[in-house]
């Protein structure tokens, strides 16, 4: 893997754990009550704005990544997102990681990577 | 049991808006085609429905999600998410007569085995209506409690 590949790597991943860390900190927050002022509570927070920013730049670094290997190498490591993902919901939220939590979600990390070996 | 129909019908809700998405920008492709760099080809992209339904996906999914993460742990419902991988993989067979590898069909299987534990663990970790329990576990981890 040459280093730039590497980089944009690093860059997709850390743009997607990102991006999805703060829409959770944006959805959980217990203060921001219910219905629509649940959502005018959310818009007036950064976080929400910091998740679509990290979405949409997360989306052109794929697209740049994309550019440089095949589709099936790209989804391949992205499938390494969901761990990620889980492993940064485990040291951020305190998320429980039961057995069955992880196997589950191994598995569908797996999946993802079989699928998109299969080209 | 609350939580559970809850989780039950924003993924399902979640799939529908992906799978849309997904199939909505393939149909947008194809009565784009060919693609070129110039405006022509933006024209036929934003000239036919497809592109405003995979819009429409876009929202219906942003407010899904957002939603369900309000109780949803983002470790196991982001890996949850990826059920469209195969909700996709099965509609592009009948629409766009895509082959069904066998090596496709094992990772389609694997993945729905993980959902599988994912939803049984989900189960045995809400009991009662503790749902906010986490969401306030949250909070505190953020406002460095």
């Amino acid at each position: 893997m040459s280093p730039v590949i590497a980089t944009l790597w690093l860059i997709n991943v850390t743009l997607d754990t990102g991006g999805q860390l703060a829409f959770k900190a944006a959805a959980s927050d217990p203060l921001a009550g219910d219905g629509m002022a649940r959502w005018r509570y959310m818009a007036r927070r950064p976080w929400i704005w910091l998740g679509i920013l990290a979405y949409v730049t997360h989306l052109l670094s794929w697209i740049a990544f994309l550019s440089l290997v095949d589709l099936s190498q790209g989804v391949l490591l992205a499938s390494i997102n969901i761990v990620a993902i889980m492993i940064a919901g485990r040291l951020l939220f305190r998320e429980k990681l039961t057995p069955l939590r992880v196997g589950g979600i191994l598995l569908v990390s797996a999946g993802v990577a079989i699928v998109g070996l299969s080209g | 049991m609350k939580t559970w129909r809850f989780y039950f019908a924003g993924f399902a809700m979640l799939l529908a808006f992906d799978t849309v998405v997904q199939l909505s920008f393939k149909l947008t492709g194809q009565h784009a085609f060919p693609p070129e760099a110039n405006a022509a080809w933006v024209m036929r992209v934003f000239g036919h429905p497809w592109i405003y339904l995979a819009l429409v996906g876009y929202v219906g999914n942003f407010f899904t999600w957002m939603s369900l993460l309000k109780h949803a742990p983002i470790g196991p419902a982001f890996a949850a998410s990826h059920l469209d991988v195969v909700t996709v993989m099965l509609a592009s067979a009948w629409l766009f007569h895509e082959a069904l590898t066998p090596m496709r069909l094992l990772g389609a299987g694997v993945i729905m085995l993980g959902i599988i534990c994912l939803a049984f663990a989900e189960k045995a970790s809400h009991p009662a209506h503790d749902a906010p329990t986490e969401a306030k576990g949250a909070l505190g981890v953020m406002a460095g409690d």
